[in-house]
C-alpha cells in the first residue's frame, strides 16, 4: 500500500507500471483501519483477524466489494 | 494452551518489545539472551509465527523483516515517534505505528508517482488533513501470496 499526493498521480503510476488502478483509501479511512488492525496489536493477546473479521472491518469503514473481501476470487 | 504455543507467544512478545525499545528487529542472538531458549527453539518459533501471519521472516530464517505494523529493514516510511524513528511496511502501516503505541507521531513518507516527500502528523484522534490518499494494487484475497507487494 503506497501514498500518493492525489489521485491523478495514483492513475498515472498504475499506468507507468501497467497495474490497474484499485479503489483508493482516504487518510480517515486509512487511519481507522489502522487502529482497527493494530490497536491491540502490542498485547499478549494480540492476533492478525480472521476473514470474517477483516471483512466486518473493512465494511464498516466502507471499504466494500470483492476487492476487499479476503475469500474472493473475483476482483472485477 | 500448550506449552509451544505459549514460548512462541513469548518469542513474539520478545521480537515486538526489542522493536519498540530500540527501533530495530532483533537478532536471534537477542532472542536467546531475553528468553534463554536455544537458537533452534527460536528459528522453529519464527517459522510458526510465520505460518500464522504473525512475523514475516527472510529466507535466512532468522533476518525479522516485517512485525506488522514495524519493519524490521529501511523503508520509504519513516515514523517518529517521541525519540525514536521506526519503519512502516506501508502506508497502511505508517499509521498502524501510532495506532499500535498510542502516541502521536510524524510520518515522513513520498508520493510514489512524483516522489514528493509526504508529511503527516498524527495525534491521538487520527492524522491531521494532509492532501494524499492510499492505493491498494492487491486484492485482500491475494496480499500474502506476496505480502512486501500489496
Amino acid at each position: 500500500m503506497l501514498f500518493f499526493r492525489s489521485e491523478e498521480r495514483v492513475a498515472e503510476w498504475c499506468r507507468a507500471n501497467r497495474v490497474p488502478q484499485r479503489p483508493l483509501v482516504a487518510l480517515s479511512q486509512l487511519w481507522r483501519l489502522s487502529q482497527a488492525w493494530y490497536a491491540n496489536r502490542l498485547t499478549p493477546e494480540a492476533r492478525r483477524p480472521a476473514p470474517a473479521e477483516m471483512a466486518g472491518i473493512f465494511r464498516g469503514i466502507g471499504l466494500e466489494g470483492s476487492f476487499w473481501d479476503p475469500n474472493a476470487d473475483d476482483f472485477s | 494452551m500448550t506449552e509451544r504455543h505459549d514460548r512462541d507467544g513469548e518469542v513474539r512478545s520478545a521480537v515486538y518489545r526489542h522493536l519498540v525499545e530500540t527501533s530495530a528487529a532483533p537478532s536471534v542472538s537477542d532472542i536467546e539472551r531475553h528468553l534463554g531458549m536455544t537458537r533452534p527453539e527460536i528459528l522453529a518459533a519464527y517459522q510458526r509465527l510465520f505460518a500464522r501471519r504473525v512475523l514475516v521472516v527472510g529466507a535466512d530464517g532468522e533476518t525479522i523483516v516485517m512485525a506488522p505494523p514495524f519493519s524490521g529493514v529501511p523503508t520509504q516510511h519513516r515514523v517518529a515517534v517521541g525519540n525514536r524513528e521506526y519503519f512502516a511496511n506501508c502506508a497502511w502501516d505508517a499509521l498502524g505505528i501510532p495506532a499500535a503505541l498510542h502516541a502521536p507521531a510524524i510520518v515522513r513518507s513520498r508520493c510514489e508517482q512524483s516522489g514528493e516527500p509526504l508529511t503527516i502528523l498524527v495525534d491521538r484522534d487520527g492524522p491531521a488533513p494532509e492532501p494524499c490518499v492510499a492505493h491498494f494494487a492487491v486484492p485482500a484475497a491475494l496480499w500474502w501470496r506476496d505480502i512486501g507487494f500489496t
